[in-house]
């Protein structure tokens, strides 16, 4: 799995703004230690996932999802959600996309100790706690 | 071997107060609970693993391994499912049971309640029935339980559906934002509204502290004990007075019978060692309060050529007629910050859709409700037209988590016998014993239901001033849940229940069921508390007995 893949899609499902984007969030480490636990059986499938999406980049664009644009990337998704895939993908993609979109969600807005929302940023950005309490 | 007066199965609401009451007679009781006892700490606050979201597992009990059961979908097809899915329909086994975790709204029953199949008759497929008693007859045990436990609320804005003679003994938690604005929707559509009453301390009661406000009720522990459960009042109780003894982590495997199939004891596994080892105790009365699902397994696994069906089970009636709630959700969009951050969130209810409603058997509460934390509502309560990642979506997430109104309720479940627990044999737990097998759904009359209240709870948030409302309602599935009940209900005809009115199985004179498997039909509002009262009713008449 290139490890450049997952940061910049996780950035695209929930994208920095002036709160920070689920990499910066701790998504990655979140995930990371998810696919060491209570998801370790889906950890093949996972980065099978992973490396469609890079493949996908490449039948589209011939290169790797990380070095596209900001525009291409979502682009990419859009199609791997909707169903329009381009390569042949060894797992089913609609339900790597789901698992995708709920553990970045997880990472991003669950409590601190589960290893993402760094800081409380999304509890913070929500107003679930304000900054005093954080 | 040591012989008890009783022996108790389950600390939850029901098992908890009748070993208190016993204990407190001066009766020597054994209570078994397959849970430990869990601190503040044991049960934590991770927000994907708790009663409320249990994505990947929860947070008191069962263990996830070991505990299986068998869940039949409506097309028919088994399969294992784990105590964190939704389709275990599990209620937390630990010291308190589900009072533990729960959200402890308290809720009395309506009058109707007791009498729906005389008041709206039978409808086909269904086995609606009306309770062996009244409203009348439980409400000093209703009093009874607000007040040796604590329920806040105003008893004033309920009377008029739900009488009452006396007042709760703990003022209503403060309104919210959100409530002033459903009060004034409420006014508006010229509806009548009610504070909510909960088992919460708002003020220091029984020895207990305050409630601080924090926003994990539903699914958490409580940090200061303000939330009344059985662990913190009446088991305390029963232990302070000598009479009983509490084992923990112990799994009642079957009822005992003697070579005249009168009931003896209970057998349970313990693992005190670090191995398993089955403990037989005797007893003059055995009370099962193991919650709905577990109380009718244990009974059904109680076999023996006396009982070849189970105990109570002559008569194929042990473990039918499986109801918790249907619940619709409706969700609006205000125009300005409703989240105060200031828990437990609840605040304001409207109890005048719970009957004669046109065209509908029953009804349901609609409420206000809990704070959810932001990953529970990401899963929960966004716009089913929003994307479901991408700027757009965290940018509701950042501008509208204060500002989404949450309306929802139980809806009266009219019973269908097929929605059921029975054992299945070839699937075992840990410790051997064959595991419940769940099948069946609701009556369609309770889609109905859900409808209509759904429908209501948008129409509360519109005149609530909501820019914009949605709304969802499950649909034709088996009930359950946290709210289970009715798998051996009460009755004069040992044909169609499984006790008489005080518990006791019928053709058994020692044998009694003491939990939410005994609703005839389970009201449209939070069971708790009627659990609660039963308990109060039947141990007094149990404590004359022995």
């Amino acid at each position: 799995m290139n490890s450049d893949t997952l940061p910049a899609v996780v950035d695209c499902l929930i994208p920095p703004d002036d709160f920070p984007g689920a990499y910066d969030a701790g998504v990655c480490d979140y995930i990371e230690q998810l696919l060491k636990t209570d998801l370790a059986e889906h950890d093949e499938f996972f980065r099978a996932g992973i490396d469609a999406i890079d493949n996908e980049a490449l039948a589209k664009y011939n290169a790797p999802f990380a070095v596209l644009t900001r525009e291409q990337q979502i682009a990419t998704l859009e199609s791997i959600e909707s169903g329009a895939v381009h390569t042949s993908w060894p797992i089913s993609s609609a339900r790597f996309f789901v698992m995708l979109v709920n553990v970045t969600a997880e990472g991003y807005y669950s409590d601190p100790q589960q290893g993402g929302n760094r800081g409380c940023a999304s509890w913070v950005m929500t107003g679930f706690e304000d900054v005093l309490e954080s | 071997m040591k012989k008890y007066d009783a022996i108790i199965v389950g600390t939850g609401a029901a098992g908890g107060i009748v070993a208190c009451m016993l204990a407190e007679a001066g009766k020597s009781v054994l209570l078994l609970e397959r849970g430990r006892a869990l601190s503040f700490s044991d049960v934590g606050r991770d927000h994907l693993r708790n009663q409320r979201l249990a994505v990947y597992g929860h947070n008191a009990g069962p263990e996830l391994m070991g505990n299986p059961r068998v869940f039949v979908n409506p097309q028919g097809q088994p399969r294992l499912v784990k105590p964190h899915e939704l389709d275990y329909h599990n209620n937390a086994a630990c010291v308190g049971g589900g009072t533990r975790v729960y959200g402890a709204q308290a809720w009395r029953f309506h009058p109707h309640d007791f009498r729906m199949a005389s008041k709206y008759g039978i409808p086909e497929g269904s086995s609606l029935a009306d309770w062996p008693i009244t409203y009348e007859t439980l409400e000093p045990f209703y009093e009874r339980a607000e007040w040796e436990l604590g329920v806040a609320g105003d008893g004033r804005t309920i009377q008029h559906e739900i009488p009452r003679e006396r007042n709760y003994p703990l003022p209503p938690v403060p309104p919210s934002p959100h409530t002033v604005a459903l009060q004034h929707g409420a006014r508006h559509l010229g509806w009548g509204t009610t504070s909510v009453p909960l088992l919460i301390n708002t003020e220091a009661y029984g020895g207990r502290a305050s409630c601080i406000g924090c926003k994990y009720c539903v699914g958490f522990a409580c940090p200061t004990d303000a939330k009344t459960g059985t662990q913190n009042t009446v088991i305390p109780r029963a232990l302070a007075t000598g009479n009983s003894e509490l084992k923990t982590s112990a799994v009642a495997e079957t009822i005992e019978t003697d070579d005249r199939g009168n009931v003896i004891g209970v057998s349970y596994f313990v693992n005190s060692s670090g191995t398993p080892q089955r403990e037989t105790a005797r007893s003059k009365r055995v009370i099962v309060s193991a919650c709905a699902i577990e109380s009718a397994r244990l009974l059904l696994n109680s076999r023996s050529s006396f009982h070849p069906a189970g105990l109570g089970n002559e008569h194929d009636q042990v473990g039918r007629n499986l109801q918790g709630h249907l619940y619709p959700r409706a969700y609006g969009l205000s125009p300005a910050r409703v989240f105060n951050g200031i828990g437990p969130g609840v605040t304001i209810a409207t109890i005048q859709f719970n009957h004669d409603n046109p065209g509908i058997i029953g009804g349901g509460m609609l409420a206000d409700d809990f704070i959810k934390p932001p990953i529970d509502f990401w899963y929960d309560s966004l716009p089913p037209d929003l994307p479901r990642w991408g700027m757009e979506n965290k940018k509701f997430m950042r501008d509208n988590y204060t500002r989404v109104m949450h309306v929802r309720g139980p809806v009266q479940d009219i019973p269908n016998p097929e929605g059921r627990v029975t054992i299945d044999d070839t699937v075992r737990d840990k410790w051997g014993i064959p595991v419940a097998r769940l099948s069946g759904t609701t009556h369609p009359a309770t889609v109905q239901a859900a409808e209509f209240m759904r429908e209501r709870g948008e129409q509360w948030l519109q005149a609530s001033g909501c820019e914009r409302v949605w709304s969802t309602q499950p649909g034709l599935i088996l009930s359950g849940r946290q709210h289970q009940a009715g798998t051996c209900r009460m009755g004069s005809d040992a044909r169609t229940s499984v006790t008489d009115e005080w518990g006791r199985v019928h053709n058994h004179d020692n044998l009694f069921v003491v939990d939410g498997s005994l609703h005839v039909t389970n009201g449209g509002f939070n069971p708790v508390l009627t659990i609660m009262a039963l308990a109060f009713r039947s141990a007094e008449y149990i404590a004359r007995l022995i």
